[in-house]
């Protein structure tokens, strides 16, 4: 049984070390974003710095237009998530649980555009934005990144409103609950952990979210998310190393905390697409 | 596809209701499932079902994108794009990148979740969290990180190698066009492993404990046990695995944008940075001038070969699994 012991002691190392391993650019990038511009070249490939310089945050924060980027992306990923959240809620709702005439169709139609790649219509979406009106503001990227998640968002709702016992539904009818009133106070309430997979799921892709922001904020630099922001900054002002490490700290962090307390449902969500 | 069929049983339950009573209120149920249905159906009907029409439409102009399209070309576009070196060299590095990627990062991801899987490893989740963790990280900050890592510190990178005689040359990382789309795959692949991770657990989950039981009294070893139980019971997941990973390696565009731009000489263009150059200009020397027409030409022949891609790819996955896994069951 020692033996046994020995080899569950060494794969503990070997993952830990490898899992740190694994983060190194996260880590270096924390460590150079509280070092010196001088400290960042003699430290080089060391992550750990030998004082902290909190002034990058500052730095990248105001004169870095980062606090400016970061609100944006905030506004973003909170306009995305929320609408993705009551567009695929209601519709998951009513395909999985009504039977009206051309059901079939919407199901037909939502199922095909699954199939069809995403991504080489950003030319008429742009176009269409510029007849809208809507070009120069937030709310062109929120609405984009919103219609490309709603087909997964659907599905998944749908899915799970399947899986609901009906029994529930039908005694909340002989109640008296009309159409809403049983979605929002019986299935809606039951659905809590596919709204915190589907919202936590969109709020990664929109925090996240590159080729899209790119092309709405191109001629409109305050509106730029966070990404677009370092993308940018590193066109710009490349020899600003630590500032850029301050603002990759600003960009990931929240996202892995969000991602760190609400893990169970994102992987839980994955796992479960992957099984049907 | 799995889920239609599911949803065709549960619409068979439903009892038609008969009085005149019940009709009105079916009549006002269906209403509001149109009302509920609709904010879902007006964003797919206009972001992306009509800019997959639209886009074919512009592909018969010659537009620079500002006003109206007016210049008619015909085919124009599309005889241009299939006699552009760039694009059938910017559709082999995607297919490198994924001939790359795909098979590195399913064999490591099944290893890692066969080490992972074990009930009794303790902390296996907080292991799993690290290995996923690139995965919630935005691809293009990633970008910049390793762009700030390899153009600042290539020399301490190459002395490092060079004593591990893992290279026997000083490298010029993103200025080698070999080097340059390494670092792309590489980069790549550490920042979508996560997903195969957490799909090889889900479907290692699946696999019942009492066939291993069942193996181990039959005296099977931990080889025998993974070849003959392990493998076969993985296959209909693992088909799944694969088409997700080749899809998501198709869309690369963020790392490639923000690590190279597609240079040096067009030695990283992707399918995606090249649709972007002609559509929006930018360091491409063939694309000074935004081409709508031919950037919406070059997506729908790109368009085109991944549908035809991915049903080839189904379909074939799909008959190997069949054949193969009741050929290994029985």
């Amino acid at each position: 049984m020692t033996r046994r012991r020995a080899v569950t002691a060494m794969t503990h190392v070997a993952l830990l070390v490898s899992g740190l391993a694994w983060l190194y650019p996260l880590f270096w990038a924390l460590g150079s974003s509280l070092k010196s511009d001088d400290d960042f070249f003699t430290d080089g490939l060391n992550p750990m710095p030998s004082h902290f310089l909190w002034a990058n945050y500052l730095n990248a924060w105001r004169e870095a237009s980062f606090g400016r980027y970061f609100m944006n992306t905030i506004l973003i990923t909170l306009g995305t998530v929320v609408i993705t959240l009551v567009v695929t809620s209601c519709a998951g709702y009513v395909l999985a649980r009504t039977r009206f005439p051309g059901r079939g169709f919407c199901l037909g139609l939502v199922s095909a555009t699954l199939f069809l790649p995403h991504g080489y219509t950003i030319i008429p979406v742009f176009d269409l934005m510029q007849r809208l009106h809507l070009l120069n503001s937030l709310w062109s990227v929120i609405i984009v990144q919103a219609s490309g998640g709603v087909v997964f968002g659907t599905f998944l709702f749908m899915g799970y409103f399947m899986a609901v016992d009906r029994e529930l539904e039908d005694a909340a009818q002989v109640d008296g609950a009309n159409f809403h009133q049983t979605f929002a106070r019986i299935m809606l309430p039951l659905s809590g952990p596919m709204l915190a997979t589907v919202g936590l799921f969109t709020a990664i892709t929109a925090w996240n979210s590159f080729f899209i922001p790119l092309v709405f904020t191109l001629g409109r630099p305050e509106l730029r998310t966070l990404a677009i922001g370092m993308y940018a900054f590193i066109g710009e002002n490349s020899t600003e190393w630590t500032l850029l490490c301050a603002g990759t700290v600003i960009t990931l962090a929240p996202i892995i905390l969000l991602f760190v307390l609400l893990q169970r449902f994102f992987v839980n969500g994955l796992a479960g697409a992957v099984k049907q | 596809m799995v889920m239609t069929a599911t949803v065709r049983e549960d619409v068979a339950r439903s009892e038609p209701p008969r009085s005149a009573g019940r009709r009105r209120a079916r009549r006002r149920t269906y209403l509001w499932s149109y009302v509920y249905l609709a904010p879902m159906m007006v964003l797919l009907l206009v972001f992306v079902v009509y800019p997959i029409i639209a886009s074919l439409g512009y592909t018969f102009y010659k537009w620079d994108g500002i006003g109206d399209p007016s210049d008619f070309v015909g085919l124009d576009n599309f005889r241009q794009i299939v006699h552009d070196s760039i694009f059938w060299r910017s559709l082999g590095h995607t297919f490198v990148y994924a001939a790359f990627v795909v098979p590195i990062q399913l064999v490591l991801a099944l290893a890692l979740a066969l080490v992972l899987n074990n009930k009794k490893l303790r902390f296996a989740s907080f292991y799993r969290t690290l290995f996923f963790l690139p995965v919630v990280t935005s691809a293009a900050v990633i970008g910049v990180v390793i762009q700030l890592l390899v153009s600042n510190f290539g020399d301490s990178i190459n002395s490092v190698l060079l004593k591990l005689h893992i290279i026997h040359q000083h490298v010029d990382w993103l200025g080698d066009p070999h080097f340059a789309l390494g670092i792309i795959i590489l980069v790549g692949i550490w920042h979508t492993f996560g997903y195969n991770l957490v799909y090889f657990l889900a479907g290692l989950q699946t696999i019942p404990e009492e066939l291993y039981e069942a193996a181990r009294l039959d005296g099977a070893g931990r080889f025998a046990t993974f070849r003959y139980i392990t493998i076969p019971m993985l296959r209909a997941v693992g088909v799944v695995i694969v088409i997700l990973a080749v899809i998501g390696t198709f869309q690369i565009f963020d790392l490639v944008q923000v690590l190279t731009s597609g240079g040096p000489f067009f030695a990283t263009e992707v399918v995606n940075t090249y649709i972007y150059h002609l559509a929006f200009g930018g360091s491409n020397a063939n694309a000074v001038q935004p081409d709508i027409g031919l950037a919406s030409a070059a997506s729908f022949v790109y368009g085109v070969l991944l549908i035809a891609f991915s049903v080839v790819q189904v379909v074939v996955l799909r008959s190997l699994a069949k054949r193969r896994g009741t050929g290994g069951l029985a």
